[in-house]
């Protein structure tokens, strides 16, 4: 007699006369929400009505499956199985990984079935068990090709775990070959996961390999996971094709959702050669990948009979979707049930990291945004501190180790702490060693925790030069790995001409985060190189700004109420609102930028969706708990210029507040906008403007808490809406000096300017060196409204700003 | 067609042109050289979304 399974009602043969005998996946709480909303409803008839319509849709074997965290796997599993004993005439299988719970089942099920599954992950003591019940109740197994080392990832290894099994299950329980159907695991060929470029065609090879060597087993594959993470109308097409090309190369029997199956006739010609260029990674001779060139072909396909369960996966699908989506929600039930079929640093390694991957792929194509990528990061957060526990902690010292550091004299953290987001959430490990941290401490730290690349960081001008001059000191300490640099005032040229030649190992431009992430990606494959310069061109970037060389020498100072200082700290802080750069704060600060796919009525459906909305909830949470505290120190001198200095009289003291000059043409610098003392002097107003630190402590806090997306959004608001202030109080400067007019109608009047005179920030393109602080901190005494320097002349809290103010109207921003 | 800076909130006007930059009225955005910045923050072409 051929090798068959039976119900109480019929016998099915194993190997059909046309394969492959199809197993419907339904019947499966981690497979459909459907299924599982009736079992947690307790509604076991509609639990059944699901099997009848894979039954219905040409199923020929019902898998059938209940385990949800929680609940109590066993009771729930007989219950199903003797409600589908009775009513569904097809054979089950009993998809379980509980002994005690599968012999329930065993005992119950008046038929042959077959039971889904046993693998070598803990060295065979479960698959003992099961061995012994499949002899026992004479019931057939499906074998995963797992074994200690984890899943099975080349034909080699599937063979050989196929072989491992085989020895055991044969040799030692006496099973017959045909009592087994081996599952050599399916794999993503959709993600764009590098590593998995070839793994269609590693299964291939593994079902054609383990049928020839082992002769009289079976063979089965979990299909549907090989198209996981494309849309559902092109996974049904490339699901079917690939179904073809298994049967081809010996298959036996898929588990999929029959009604979801293509017949290959039905495919045309065109559909099959991208779906066979992606499965055999075949480039073709083309510039684009062939999974590149797959997603494009299928771009605009719609699966009209996409029904709601389509959704809804098996937990390795869901938990990688939940990553994607940055999903929190439910994502430990997800994780106990993965637990139970795999360790921990499995689903860390072959899940959760590739998901991320995927994440960062997707940023990269300019198709996910990066509060959506914290949301990502947040999933993986939360995951991996779930799986903490399970773990052992040898697991820690394994992999890539990057040390973080905002440079010497900076206060500024955001990007570092994105930076430690990514990587720390792909799996690196991250020792983050804070702000203002002097070449010294980086060098004795990276020695001491012997980390793989260190990564320095920093905002300022002057950062830029602190990293360049440092980097002989990290030679000379006889430093070897690879440094990353990252900060809003470099460029690629500057690391290239500037850096890379201070230091011995390669020295690396990083954008941003991701360009970070891809840095340590490169380290690992050995194919790290220091940035160099761009190739040809390599034109030094341009330098706007006011191109006027001839300045009205006559430009009447105007009479400002008062000379001196003064402290304002009864500032309304609903009055700056109107000051935010909404553009800056949604796409600069927040990342919410218009992606090259999206066209402007999707941007406008994002901003009304998600940023207006949160905005406008930031906004009532500021006011509500007063985390907007802003205050101004600012006033009046008398004062005349003198080449590049500025003199400012401050009671029997002059100040002298010396700026650059530009090197080349038009040769400004911010003292050509006041007169000489010939010229009759002139008025000179100062601000520190801060919003308290009330703020900077919150967004601390949500850091300290992993609550990326939200710290994100809170810093983000907490630097525009300092730079309203900024721009609230200057307008209420020139209002006190008489020469406000008209304000601008909206916010890009206040970006280009449309007002007379300028605000030149100290530490910023028309004066970067931050000292002026000194005496501007001694003119204005800002320590009364809570703002004090660092030694390195930085403003604490990081929320305050501070500027000298020309009122000429020829004076207009420029950079030296 | 207008961009706009991220960083900034500056907006290319190709109408308009960038006389900070000596960039005459009728450039494209795409037609700009490479090493253009933007003229108020300095950020660089990738910086820039399309707006309309």
């Amino acid at each position: 007699m051929k090798p068959s399974v039976a119900s109480l009602y019929q016998a099915v043969e194993i190997a059909q006369d046309i394969p492959p005998l199809l197993i419907g996946e339904r019947s499966n709480t981690n497979g459909s929400k459907k299924f599982r909303d009736c079992l947690l409803a307790e509604d076991f008839d509609g639990c059944l009505r699901i099997g009848l319509d894979q039954e219905a849709k040409g199923a020929q074997i019902l898998d059938l499956c209940s385990a949800y965290a929680g609940r109590d796997e066993t009771a729930d599993l007989t219950r199903l199985v003797k409600l589908y004993a009775e009513s569904v005439k097809i054979p089950i299988m009993i998809d379980s990984t509980t002994p005690d719970c599968i012999e329930a089942c065993l005992k119950l099920y008046p038929g042959r079935c077959i039971i889904n599954s046993i693998n070598l992950e803990d060295g065979g003591k479960t698959l003992d068990k099961v061995c012994r019940l499949a002899k026992k109740y004479g019931a057939a197994v499906v074998a995963l090709t797992i074994n200690v080392k984890g899943m099975a990832m080349t034909a080699d290894e599937k063979v050989d775990t196929a072989r491992q099994i085989y020895e055991q299950a044969v040799g030692k329980h006496g099973l017959r070959p045909q009592d087994i159907l081996f599952d050599p695991l399916t794999f993503t060929i959709g993600a764009g996961d590098q590593s998995l470029l070839d793994a269609a065609i590693q299964t291939l090879d593994g079902i054609k390999r383990i049928k020839q060597e082992l002769p009289g087993v079976f063979t089965v594959l979990g299909l549907s996971n090989i198209s996981f993470g494309l849309p559902p109308a092109s996974r049904k097409i490339l699901n079917s094709v690939f179904l073809h090309e298994a049967v081809e190369q010996g298959l036996d029997a898929a588990i999929i959702d029959p009604g979801k199956i293509l017949p290959l006739a039905q495919i045309s010609e065109e559909d099959r050669t991208f779906c066979f260029d992606l499965i055999y990674n075949r480039d073709q001779g083309l510039e684009k990948s062939p999974l590149m060139r797959f997603i494009d072909h299928f771009a605009a396909r719609v699966d009209v009979a996409e029904d709601d369960e389509a959704e809804v996966k098996r937990p390795e699908e869901a938990l990688h979707v939940k990553i994607v989506r940055g999903d929190k929600d439910g994502i430990e039930d997800v994780l106990a049930v993965l637990l139970d079929r795999y360790p921990p640093l499995e689903i860390v390694n072959q899940i959760l990291v590739p998901a991320m991957r995927h994440v960062g792929e997707l940023f990269g194509k300019g198709e996910l945004l990066l509060p959506f990528v914290l949301q990502s990061a947040e999933a993986m957060k939360k995951s991996v501190a779930w799986l903490e526990p399970h773990m052992q902690k040898v697991d820690q010292e394994e992999g890539t180790k990057i040390l973080l550091a905002t440079v010497q004299g900076d206060v500024h953290d955001i990007g570092k702490n994105l930076v430690d987001i990514l990587l720390s959430n792909n799996g690196y490990k991250v020792f983050n060693i804070g702000i203002k941290v002097p070449a010294e401490t980086i060098i004795a730290k990276a020695r001491e925790l012997k980390v793989d690349v260190i990564g320095l960081s920093g905002l300022l001008v002057k950062s830029a030069i602190v990293m360049q001059e440092s980097l002989p000191q990290y030679r000379e300490a006889g430093l070897t790995m690879p440094i990353l640099l990252g900060g809003a005032a470099l460029t690629s040229e500057f690391v290239a001409t500037s850096c890379v030649p201070n230091y011995d190992a390669p020295v690396v431009y990083c954008s941003d985060a991701f360009a970070g992430l891809k840095a340590l990606k490169d380290f690992e494959a050995g194919q790290l190189t220091a940035t160099v310069a761009a190739p040809k061109g390599g034109q030094p970037r341009m330098k706007p700004g006011v191109k006027d060389v001839n300045i009205d020498r006559n430009h009447p100072a105007p009479e400002p109420p008062f000379y001196g200082l003064r402290h304002v700290t009864d500032i309304d802080p609903a009055k700056l609102f109107p000051y935010v750069n909404e553009q800056a704060l949604f796409r600069g600060r927040w990342g919410y930028r218009r992606t090259a796919s999206s066209s402007a009525e999707d941007y406008a459906e994002l901003m009304q969706t998600t940023v207006s909305p949160l905005y406008d909830a930031l906004k009532e949470r500021a006011l509500a708990e007063g985390l907007l505290q802003p205050k101004a120190a600012y006033g009046y001198f008398r004062c005349y210029s003198e080449g590049d200095t500025v003199f400012v009289e401050t009671g029997d003291e002059v100040m002298a507040f010396e700026f650059p000059r530009q090197s080349s043409p038009p040769h400004l610098c911010i003292t050509d906008y006041y007169r000489t003392r010939e010229e009759g002097g002139d008025v000179a107003a100062f601000f520190v403007v801060t919003i308290g630190e009330q703020i900077a402590v919150e967004t601390k806090k949500l850091f300290e808490a992993d609550a990326y997306h939200d710290y994100l959004m809170l810093h983000g608001f907490s630097v525009e809406v300092t730079d309203a202030l900024a721009e609230y109080w200057h307008e209420e400067m020139r209002r006190e000096l008489g020469i406000a007019r008209e304000k601008p109608s909206d916010m890009t009047g206040y970006v280009t300017q449309g007002y007379q005179g300028s605000r030149y920030g100290f530490g910023y393109p028309a004066c970067p060196d931050l000292d002026a602080h000194k005496m501007l901190f001694k003119l204005l005494e800002p320590e009364a409204i809570g703002v004090t320097l660092t030694e390195t002349m930085e403003m604490v809290p990081e929320v305050s700003t501070s500027a000298i103010i020309a009122h000429h109207p020829q004076a207009k921003y420029f950079a030296v | 067609m207008r961009y706009i800076c991220a960083n900034c909130g500056y907006t290319y006007d190709p109408d308009q042109g960038d006389p900070m930059n000596d960039i005459p009225p009728g450039t494209a955005f795409a037609d700009l050289p490479d090493n253009w910045v933007c003229p108020l923050c300095y950020a660089g072409m990738d910086t820039f979304d399309p707006l309309d």
